[in-house]
Order: structure tokens, then sequence, then C-alpha cells
């Protein structure tokens, strides 16, 4: 069943599969994880990675260059975030709501601007990223071309993921989305702004999860197609649970994610007899079974999905 | 002159559940009308597409009004379907396999209207089923692929293990076996029509356990694996219209399942009352609905010769396809 494991070149392309499923989870969940600290829920990053995917085709095939796609990427992710934090921290809807909303209004939108811009283009290749080997590092057996040849995007994950676990816990600015997110009075009565808080924690964790979007389309597979985004941004829900609301914690369970649908696609010729379903669903029953049996021992923030009222009661 | 409206209808609150109903409507003096419920989007080149496009030409030809709705997540189906009977559509079509239960229900309550599911297995009373020999086809695809081969290995993609496509990967590896004896044909489902990514991803493990010819069956994800095969210079099969416009340089031979003419058959015989609840199944015999592309260079001259001989076979039934 795991034959294949005693080739080398074979562990580095499971691997290498492994990480390039997981890196736009990675980025939608680490972005979920700063916005529901700030206690919004973010149901809307299916939404922000097709937007973000969207905006980077759309980008790289106007102009050019994949920078220019980055860009774009990131600026209609943002956009959806605007939108979120408009109505669920200015106009205090339902977050939940207001994000499926986005969802389904980013997934139409996309679809009918792309028949419209890209038309006929669809299929052709669009400039993207391409691997960087980082000298020494990649050198490493086995694991040095997984991790260190790479494209531009998947360094930038490296860094964005430590730098948001050290925002969140070790600066200021983190004690305040923490504090906003577990109990906004308390954050309101020391002079916080709850709203601004809130505002900053949206945009930017859908600005992360349009970067994953931009990594689908950028470095992965150079192409938009409608509804490219699949589910992802709820596999990516599913990772912040399991990764108790915590960027490392959110990194970890999108790895496990990306190593279970790699192993999927790679177990199914090896042993045809193990059906491919029982893949599918790990990321949902993982994240069951740690809301199960971390309960009491993990919460979410406290204040989460509730809208903050100025003198409310 | 035509309309068009755009709605989007959110249905129940489960996450994703999402359908984009689109209806496009045009009068003309017959008052035949069909419908079609479709799982995906009309610009997937591949099976909704090829959906959309056969009932939009066939309604063209025969003079009649046609509605589509596209991307109707499974829950949504029942309700979709009975939408159209209950407008007086006369032929509503489920566009896919996974419609054969939600059909067989809304069938029942609408005695007077006719049923077509595409790729279904069970007809009876006002449903029929339509279907194409995805095994004889891909019989076909499998022996062009052994024949231009390099490395003796080739890899089938589907998303999930529905009749059909089991049987296309079947017949594949059959006809990949048959034309090398030596050879080896590996599957993999990526239980996501969609998800380009993953469409790639599992292409490019086809192609690095030795495989250099991919032939996948999905819907968007068909780009991803085409795409993972043209990074590699690896070949590809095409599926449902002849891709090799598309990749020039990768796809090697296309499997067209022509659902244009195949739905225009059918739409006809609902229009002239001849539609029966049977299964209707198109195969190599019947060219327009099933047939093969365009060579690329890349498949040896020789080939095609044997290729034209090996479909008389199919057709007279002297070779076993699966």
């Amino acid at each position: 069943m795991i034959e294949f494991l005693s080739n080398p070149q074979a562990i580095t392309d499971f691997l290498s599969t492994s990480l390039r499923l997981s890196i736009p989870i990675i980025f939608a969940a680490v972005g979920g994880v700063i916005s529901e600290r700030s206690g919004v829920f973010n149901i809307s990053l299916e939404g922000c990675i097709i937007g973000g995917a969207f905006g980077a085709a759309l980008g790289a095939y106007l102009l050019g260059t994949p920078v220019a796609g980055l860009l774009l990427g990131v600026f209609v992710a943002m956009m959806a975030g605007l939108l979120l934090a408009g109505l669920a921290v200015g106009l205090s809807i339902n977050q939940l709501v207001a994000g499926i909303a986005i969802n389904i209004l980013m997934l139409g939108l996309t679809s009918y601007l792309a028949r419209l811009i890209l038309g006929a283009d669809a299929t052709s290749t669009l400039p993207g990223f391409h691997p960087i080997a980082i000298p020494g590092l990649s050198a490493i057996p086995i694991l040095g071309p997984v991790f260190f040849n790479q494209d531009v995007l998947t360094y930038l994950m490296y860094l964005l993921v430590p730098l948001s676990w050290w925002v969140i816990y070790k600066t200021p600015w983190g004690l305040s989305l923490r504090a906003v997110g577990d109990y906004p009075v308390a954050a309101d009565s020391a002079g916080i702004s709850v709203p601004r808080v809130r505002l900053f924690a949206v945009l930017i964790s859908c600005a992360m999860a349009g970067l994953g979007g931009c990594y689908l389309v950028l470095s992965q597979v150079f192409v938009f197609t409608e509804h490219m985004s699949a589910g992802k941004g709820f596999i990516a829900l599913a990772a912040l649970i399991l990764g108790r609301w915590n960027p490392i914690g959110a990194l970890l369970a999108c790895l496990f994610f990306g190593f279970s649908d790699a192993l999927q696609l790679r177990l199914q010729f090896n042993s045809p007899d193990v059906p491919y379903q029982l893949f599918s669903m790990v990321p949902f029953v993982a994240s069951f079974l740690a809301l199960v049996f971390l309960s009491g021992k993990v919460r979410p923030p406290a204040a989460i999905g509730i809208r903050y009222e100025r003198g409310g009661k | 002159m035509p309309t068009n409206r755009f709605l989007s209808v959110c249905k129940a609150l489960a996450a994703g559940a999402l359908m984009i109903m689109s209806t496009v409507s045009a009068s003309f003096a017959d008052d035949f009308k069909v419908a079609i419920v479709l799982p995906g989007v009309i610009t997937d080149r591949s099976f909704n597409q090829a959906g959309y496009e056969g009932v939009e030409r066939a309604a063209k030809e025969l003079g009649i009004e046609f509605a589509y709705s596209e991307k109707t997540a499974q829950p949504d189906q029942p309700q979709a379907l009975s939408d159209y009977a209950r407008r007086g559509y006369d032929l509503v079509i489920g566009h896919g396999g996974e419609f054969q239960e939600s059909v067989d229900r809304v069938a029942k309550r609408f005695p007077d209207t006719k049923f077509l599911i595409v790729n279904g297995t069970e007809p009876g009373g006002n449903v029929s089923t339509m279907s194409f020999d995805f095994a004889g086809l891909g019989y076909v695809m499998g022996y062009v692929a052994g024949r231009t081969s390099e490395t003796g290995q080739a890899g089938y993609v589907g998303a999930q293990k529905l009749l059909f496509y089991v049987q296309l990967g079947e017949g594949f590896e059959k006809g990949f076996m048959d034309a090398r004896p030596d050879g080896q044909v590996y599957t993999a489902w990526t239980n996501d029509w969609d998800d380009v990514a993953k469409g790639k991803e599992a292409a490019l493990n086809l192609i690095s356990q030795g495989a250099d010819v991919i032939f996948p069956s999905m819907d968007n994800a068909v780009v991803g694996s085409l795409q993972a095969a043209k990074e590699k210079g690896a070949m590809g099969i095409g599926i449902y219209y002849d891709a090799i416009a598309d990749w020039p340089d990768t796809v090697i031979q296309s499997a067209i399942f022509d659902m244009r003419s195949a739905l225009g058959e059918v739409i006809s015989r609902a229009k002239d009352g001849s539609l029966e609840g049977v299964s209707y199944i198109f195969g190599l015999e019947t060219s327009a609905a099933t047939r093969i592309g365009s060579y690329s260079d890349r498949v040896p001259s020789e080939v095609e010769g044997d290729v034209s001989a090996l479909i008389e076979k199919i057709i007279a039934g002297d070779v076993a396809t699966r």
C-alpha cells in the first residue's frame, strides 16, 4: 500500500503535492484566524478565494505580469472584505448571513465577468510565478526540493504564518485584537475602537484568503475557471477550528488536510480497494472530532458572532 | 429577441449551497418547450457546455422554446425540475447520471411531462435516458494512447465513480492493454468535478508514476489535468469536443461525445411524440454523436488506418470493449 515510500523521488513528489494542495487553504485559514480572533466569523473565505483567483487572472491577463495579478487579486478580495465589514461590523447584520451572501455574490460575479472579459481565452496559459530554488537548502535530500524549490507565494506563506502568530500574541495590536474578540466591552472602555479593529481584521483576513486564490491561478494552474475555489474556503474554516484559532495550529491542520488529499490521489492506484471517498471525508471528520474531544479545553473567541453596540446591554 | 434573466437563489444556509439560475427563452410559433437542468457551469468546455450547446442548437433548428438552469446543486435538483414541469415545459432534461433519483421522484408527480436523463441508467414510464457507448469510444482512445505512448503507461482521471465514467475508464484501459499487452493504466478519482488544482495534481501524480498519456473526464477540472500534461511534455486525450484546438501540443486525440447531435435526435423525437420510456444509446455506428476527433502529429501515421479498421470492428461487434 505504501511501497512508493521506498523511492526518494516518489516521496518528494508526494510531499510536494501535499504542500501545493495545502497552500491555498493555509492562506485562507490563517486569514480566517485573524478575523475570528476579532470576533467576526469569516464565512466568506470561499468568496475571497474565488475573488482573489479572478483578480489574479484578470491582472495577469490584461497586464501580462503575475505581479499585477497578485495586486489585483488581493484588491478584489479586500473589496469583498470591505463589504463583509460594512455589513457585519458597520450595519451589525448577522455575520453568517452576510458571509454566505458574499460567497454567492463572488461566485456569480466572477463567473459572469470571466465570461465577459476572459471569454474565449479562458484556457490560454497565464503568466505566473515559477519555482526559485534556494541555494543550499534546496539540496537537502527529499525535503529540500519540497520546501525550498517553490515559488514566491509559497515563501510569502512561510513568512506570513509566523508573522501572524507574532502579531496576534506578541504585539499591542494583537492584544487589542484578542480583547475585542473576547470581551469587547472591556476593550472599548480601555479606549480601543472595536469597529476599527474588526474592520482591519476582516480586511487582512480577506486579503490573505485572496492570496490563496492568487496562488491557485498564478502558481498552480495558470488558468482561471469558474468555481475553481471548489470549497477550499470551507475546508479552511474546518482547519481553523481544528487549529484552535491559532495560526500555527491552522497551518498544521491545513498541511494535514493537504496530506490526506495527496494520499487519496496517490493511494488509489496502489490500492484501488480503499474507497476514495474515505479520504475526502478526512478534513470534516477531523474537525468534528476536534470539536468533540477538545471541547472545554479550547474555546472560540468569546464574543464571536455577537454584534457590538457601544453602551449596549 | 431573447431576453436574459439572471437570478441568484440562495437555498438553505448550508455552506456552499449555490444555484445560479439563468433563463434564456425565445418565443417561436410552436409551443413545444424544452428545459435542461445542469449540474455545472455552461462554460466548462466539457460536459455541461456540451449539454447546453446541444439543447440550444436543437431548439434553434427545431424552432422551439428552451430554458436552462446551471450550477444546480444536488439538493436543489427536484425543485428545479418540478419548477419547469409546473411551468408547462414538455420535455425536462436532467443533465447527468446524478439526476436519476430526483427525476424518478419528480416524474411521478408530472405524468404528462416527458423527462430525459442524460447518462441515466433506469428509464421507464415518462422517463427516458440517453447516453453514449462510453466503453467503445474509451477503447478507441486507449488504443490510440497505447500505440502512441513511449513509456507504455497511461493514466485515467475521473471525478466520481458514476457508471458511465467507470465504463469509459474500463474501455480506455482495455484498449490500451490490447494495443500494448505489457502496458499499464492507472486510474485516479478526484471526487471533484471543478477543482482544477486537484485535477492537475492527480495528473502530475500519474505522470510521476510513469504515465505519458493522460485521459481526464471531469468538468472544469479537465483543464488542470491537461495543463499538467502540457507542463511535463506528456500527452492528453480530450473529451466531448475536438480539444486539440485548445491544446495543440498536448492533446493527441479526443473522445467526442456529441451532445448536440444526440440531444437533437432525442428532442425531435419528443417533439413529434415518439419519445419512449427507454434508453437511447449512441454508439460508434452513429458517428454524428460518438466519434473521434483530429489526430496530433505525435500519433504515428500508420495508427490512423488501424484505428479506422478498429472502429469498423467495434461497430460489427467483433471487439469486446470492456
